[in-house]
């Protein structure tokens, strides 16, 4: 099999029901092919944190709902490729559901 | 307010619901909407961004002559008779005539909907491989866009991100249903006199697919719980070429679309892991242009024998061009894509020139993801189910296609999306409005709140994971009685006990839960897989997009019939019906597969 590298996602955490402020939640991904932000999240959800909360639906650019923050930088989630440590945002840090769920979306 | 009214966090009170908001949900509510029914659409998603339609090639069907009259260049040797026969005899007859009649009577009234609500349309072309051209071509992100215009335009009532759960029934009747907003994780009781369903595949059943996410056939599930009647569940269409790896593209059929527009089909080649194009062995004079059917049952076949990918695929390949020949053809593809059709979906504007790009020093792994549920909820060419008030349309719903789907998917869901538009107001009319079982809805509520509750048990994920292994292994293209009686026992197994020992642990707050979500899609989506398998292992032949290896002939004596399922006393109850048949009588006798689907060439023998 190929190699696998393991990077670092590092996720906005926050249930405004339970929690006072937001946090950081860090969650080690092993890459292997080509990988998009939501693939890394699929990975985090399936086998590390089943709680995190993040949109999914087309996985292939169709729906354009995906939108996050990488890098402070805002992107399709499906349609962005990881290849180093990042920092997941959601859109809007100020109307968010839950984690990487804003209202906007 | 009444004691049933306290149960659920919400309730609203509609005619007639529908359940889906894209190609076929969103049309019927457009028709019924403008018979001035009062009507309430809910959907899994946001409107133009969810289901299946958004992702569609696509292409719509109409007939060459009648085609002339909508403005199209058409084809004068065709006609709506000379369709009908080509979607019944290349649909190995297991159609149901009436269904198909109607198909290709409204298809026009679907397209001539569509240009009335502006969706660009890119030409008319031949883009199922007939003899003669008979597809309008235009993108799927367009189609939702000129439904979710229209629908917005005529301010229809939306319940968005909010799922189906289950539907109420009232002395064998609708009475409503209750619904669960995804985001706020807040129930609502809907009291409604009659529903149409409008909600897709079940495409999550396998893990390797080409649907989105929410593709878990709710309707379906929701349709057996209450009794109505399925058909054809065995009919799962799976698609060749279909992206396996990387993860990324996973999914992606731009290749399988791309394999079959001119001039590009002419260059591709499939081989496997010793570059051998392996299609001249199993078809040596159609080669990769065989039918889907042949082109899947032989890249399986290889990938069986050891000779596929690490992924489980087989290998796209132009290793046999030269770099500059593989330039021109990104050229031509840009200048087509880009240039001519102005698209601007990222498969086509951005993944395919990389993937060709990618072909002048690697093979790309692709296989074979389930692609199209052929059968589903029963319906009549009124697209009503045998539940009273209960309607259907688009694929959750099955009888149209037989044993292959030869024409566009996209048709069918505007043909029935108008026909159930047509018909549910007139029903609605005509009924008062059911009382609600409050037992009923209690149950609902409990069974979905229970794994929440649950401290131990197993959770969806693991639950999804084993589902995945049965579907991949067992239920998979090519089918045999051995294994499809294993996964039976399994998945019944897993029903009885596995779904009563769901538990959600990582967090119990209700909003915008995954993992509640999933353990709520799980019932419907297992209950389809089950179904299939039980079909499946039922049928003992090998039909169009069903392959047996244990049953590899098309027997017309013995198996022109379909498998009907339904619950009937919490037991699953199985019959068999002839297809309805109007104009074409059905034929007799025993062929090889190839022989009926027509490739007499092609050679499938198990090494």
């Amino acid at each position: 099999m190929e190699e696998k590298k393991i990077i670092k996602v590092k996720c906005f955490r926050f249930d405004p029901q339970k929690d006072e402020k937001p946090y950081y939640d860090t969650f080690k991904v092993p890459i292997s092919g080509k990988m998009s932000i939501q693939d890394c999240l699929v990975y985090i959800r399936e086998n590390e944190d089943p709680s995190l909360a993040f949109f999914i639906n087309c996985r292939l650019g169709f729906c354009k709902r995906c939108l996050i923050r990488v890098n402070e930088k805002s992107c399709f989630a499906c349609l962005t490729v990881v290849e180093e440590d990042i920092t997941v945002e959601p859109l809007m840090k100020d109307k968010v559901i839950r984690d990487l769920w804003s209202k906007d979306i | 307010m009444g004691e049933v009214e306290k149960l659920c966090d919400k309730v609203i009170s509609t005619d007639l619901l529908i359940v889906g908001s894209e190609g076929a949900g969103g049309h019927a509510a457009i028709k019924a909407h403008s018979q001035g029914a009062d009507v309430l659409i809910v959907t899994k998603g946001k409107i133009g961004q969810c289901g299946a339609s958004q992702m569609a090639g696509v292409d719509f069907n109409v007939d060459g002559k009648t085609a002339k009259t909508l403005g199209f260049t058409g084809d004068d040797r065709d006609s709506p008779e000379r369709f009908f026969e080509d979607l019944v005899r290349e649909g190995l007859y297991l159609n149901n005539q009436k269904m198909v009649e109607k198909y290709v009577e409204y298809a026009p009234k679907a397209m001539k909907d569509l240009m009335d609500w502006g969706m660009r349309i890119y030409g008319y072309d031949s883009v199922h491989a007939e003899e003669m051209a008979r597809g309008i071509t235009s993108a799927g992100t367009y189609w939702v866009a000129a439904i979710r215009k229209k629908v917005k335009e005529l301010k229809i009532p939306m319940l968005e991100d909010t799922m189906l759960i289950d539907l109420l029934i009232r002395e064998g009747r609708i009475a409503g249903a209750v619904a669960l907003n995804i985001k706020s994780g807040e129930t609502i009781l809907i009291k409604c006199k009659a529903i149409i369903l409008a909600t897709g595949g079940w495409h999550r059943a396998y893990s390797f697919n080409t649907g989105s996410y929410d593709l878990t056939g709710d309707g379906i599930g929701m349709a057996y719980r209450a009794g109505a009647e399925l058909i054809s569940m065995e009919m799962v269409q799976f698609c060749p070429i279909t992206m396996v790896w990387p993860p990324k593209d996973r999914g992606s059929i731009a290749l399988y679309v791309l394999s079959c527009i001119d001039p590009f089909d002419k260059y591709i080649q499939l081989v496997n892991n010793k570059g051998e194009r392996f299609m001249e062995k199993y078809d040596p004079i159609n080669l990769e242009k065989s039918t889907k059917e042949i082109v899947s049952i032989a890249s399986e076949l290889e990938v069986e024998n050891g000779r596929g990918g690490l992924h489980g695929g087989i290998f796209f390949s132009l290793k046999h061009l030269r770099p500059k020949f593989i330039d021109a053809i990104i050229r031509i593809a840009n200048n087509r894509i880009k240039n001519e059709l102005k698209d601007t979906r990222y498969e086509f504007t951005t993944l395919i020139p990389e993937l060709i790009k990618k072909c002048k020093t690697e093979n790309i792994e692709v296989g074979n993801g389930a692609h199209y549920m052929g059968g589903g909820i029963k319906v009549n060419e009124n697209t009503e189910t045998t539940i009273p008030g209960l309607f259907a349309a688009g694929e959750c719903s099955g009888g149209l296609w037989g044993a292959v789907r030869v024409a566009s998917a996209c048709t069918e869901v505007g043909v029935q999306g108008i026909i159930a538009g047509e018909v549910a107001p007139k029903y609605v009319k005509k009924v008062e409005q059911a009382e609600i079982n409050e037992n009923q809805v209690r149950e609902i509520l409990d069974r979905i709140n229970k794994p929440l509750m649950r401290d131990e048990g197993i959770t969806p994920n693991e639950l999804t994971k084993k589902m995945h292994e049965i579907s991949g292994k067992k239920v998979g293209l090519i089918k045999e009685g051995s294994l499809l009686k294993e996964a039976t026992e399994e998945l019944l197994e897993i029903i009885n006990d596995d779904l009563e020992n769901l538990c959600i642990t990582s967090t119990k707050s209700k909003e915008l839960n995954d993992e509640w979500i999933k353990a709520i899609e799980l019932e419907n989506i297992l209950t389809c897989l089950y179904l299939s398998a039980k079909s499946s292992l039922i049928r003992e032949e090998s039909r169009g997009e069903f392959y047996r290896r244990d049953y590899t002939h098309t027997d017309h004596d013995n198996w022109l019939k379909t498998i009907v399922m339904k619950q009937k006393n919490g037991e699953l109850d199985i019959k068999f019906e002839n297809p309805v048949v109007t104009k074409i009588s059905l034929p007799k006798g025993k062929l090889t597969y190839q022989e009926a689907i027509g490739v007499a060439t092609a050679s499938l023998k198990r090494e």
